[in-house]
């Protein structure tokens, strides 16, 4: 993703052009439906999270303050926080409805990965599930770091530790080219 | 302040705001060492890089006419945003029209409140004025019709020698009048004043006017054996009789 089209999406935005909402879907939809997906773990659920997402998205655009985050951090946060809400108030539904276990909701781990991302996870190498395991229990089920220190059983500080080190260093962990071949080649 | 840097980068809550879980402080902790601070900068660009790498690594596909249904739904807002703008503007000038006339209409009220308090106490003044005189008329119809009552033709003497006045006494009703029909001519600088002995203390009763008092009964405070007089005084009055310039007194 270039700067270049970041920059026109932005300015498309401000000026409440509905071109800017193909450009996003274009260059940024896969990532955020996987983002959205990732959440609810339900393809319907994923679309309309996305869905919602994007109406925000569009409502929000004058909102949008390129000085205080990326255009994709501003989209992933949008995306993330409807995924999440998305799930609780599934949840809660079906905690009145049907009283479905909640355990099934933040069920993390290994156990808990789709297929498609056990492949990834069979190339990466031990060092790197750890990290991912943290980052996905707090980008994705939208735990705190409490809750899950808790889930995972792992220390708080730890907890703590981890999403710093898999955060900063992965880039240096995966490797941009790496990433990338993982991606082309793994990715559904 | 490296060390705040450092500590800073060490907690968590630039990872946090980067997420966008942050509380209202932290979230303006973070702005501020952004702000500050190179090295947070970077570590926040940083970070923003490796969330997309992290994020682009769930990518999947979309599923097809997803994109049409949320295009359409985002020109659906787009419409609905603008009829609200009209919705917006028109209610806006209701409310201004509304505002406007609440306070043409406040102020109306309140001028006609004014008014209301005006004419009230002009009424009331009128009403006690008009309730004096009349006590007042009722007391000199009683003196003037009581046969207890007696008359007095006082005459003055030196300067008030052309002073003509008629006194009235009720010695059961305890009531008292005088007439002053005729007030001679005076210096300039010069005036009768009227003055009542009550309870061995002289009263003033005020400066008699030339014309227009002719036909008017002054009440003067009654009391037994009392003693009027009438002087003359510098122009203005004054505020004890001179005895010498006694031209006239009433005994009653």
């Amino acid at each position: 993703m270039s700067t270049l089209i970041e920059r026109h999406i932005v300015s498309l935005l401000a000026e409440r052009d509905d071109k800017a909402i193909s450009l996003l879907y274009e260059n940024y939809g896969d990532t955020l439906y996987g983002v959205a997906y990732k959440v609810v773990k339900d393809e319907e659920l994923a679309q309309d999270v996305l869905q919602e997402s994007f109406i925000k998205i569009w409502k929000k655009a004058d909102s949008y303050d390129a000085s205080k985050a990326k255009l994709f951090t501003w989209l992933f946060r949008i995306t993330r926080n409807t995924a999440i809400d998305k799930l609780r108030s599934v949840n809660n539904k079906a905690d009145k409805e049907v009283q479905i276990d909640v355990s099934d909701v933040y069920n993390l781990g290994v156990s808990g990965m789709s297929p498609e991302h056990l492949d990834i996870q069979d190339n990466l190498k031990k060092i790197e599930e750890k990290y991912r395991i943290v980052l996905e229990a707090l980008f994705f089920e939208g735990m705190t770091q409490q809750e899950a220190s808790e889930e995972l059983d792992i220390p708080l500080g730890t907890i703590k530790s981890r999403l710093k080190i898999g955060l900063r260093e992965l880039g240096k962990i995966y490797g941009t080219a790496l990433t990338l071949l993982l991606l082309l080649n793994f990715m559904p | 302040m490296k060390e705040k840097v450092k500590a800073f980068l060490d907690s968590d809550i630039l990872e946090k705001y980067l997420l966008g879980d942050t509380s209202k402080e932290e979230t303006l902790k973070a702005e501020r060492y952004i702000t500050m601070y190179p090295e947070v900068r970077e570590t926040y660009h940083e970070l923003q890089d490796n969330l997309e790498t992290f994020a682009k690594m769930y990518a999947r596909k979309t599923p097809e006419g997803l994109k049409e249904i949320i295009v359409t739904s985002a020109k659906k807002e787009k419409m609905v945003r603008r009829s609200f703008y009209k919705y917006a503007v028109a209610a806006s000038i209701a409310i201004m029209l509304f505002a406007g006339s609440s306070v043409f209409f406040w102020n109306q009220n309140k001028s006609l409140q004014e008014e209301n308090t005006l004419v009230t106490n002009k009424i009331k003044y009128l009403e006690d004025n008009m309730k004096n005189q009349l006590e007042d008329m009722r007391n000199q119809f009683i003196v003037l019709n009581n046969p207890d009552t007696k008359k007095y033709a006082v005459n003055g003497k030196r300067e008030g020698k052309e002073l003509k006045a008629i006194a009235y006494i009720n010695p059961v009703k305890k009531l008292s009048y005088i007439n002053v029909s005729n007030v001679p001519n005076l210096p300039e600088n010069k005036c009768f004043q009227m003055w009542a002995e009550v309870n061995g203390e002289l009263v003033n009763l005020g400066v008699i006017k030339q014309f227009d008092e002719k036909d008017k009964l002054l009440a003067l405070p009654y009391a037994d054996k009392a003693v009027s007089y009438i002087t003359v005084e510098p122009e203005g009055g004054n505020t004890s009789p001179s005895v010498d310039n006694i031209v006239a007194n009433i005994n009653y």
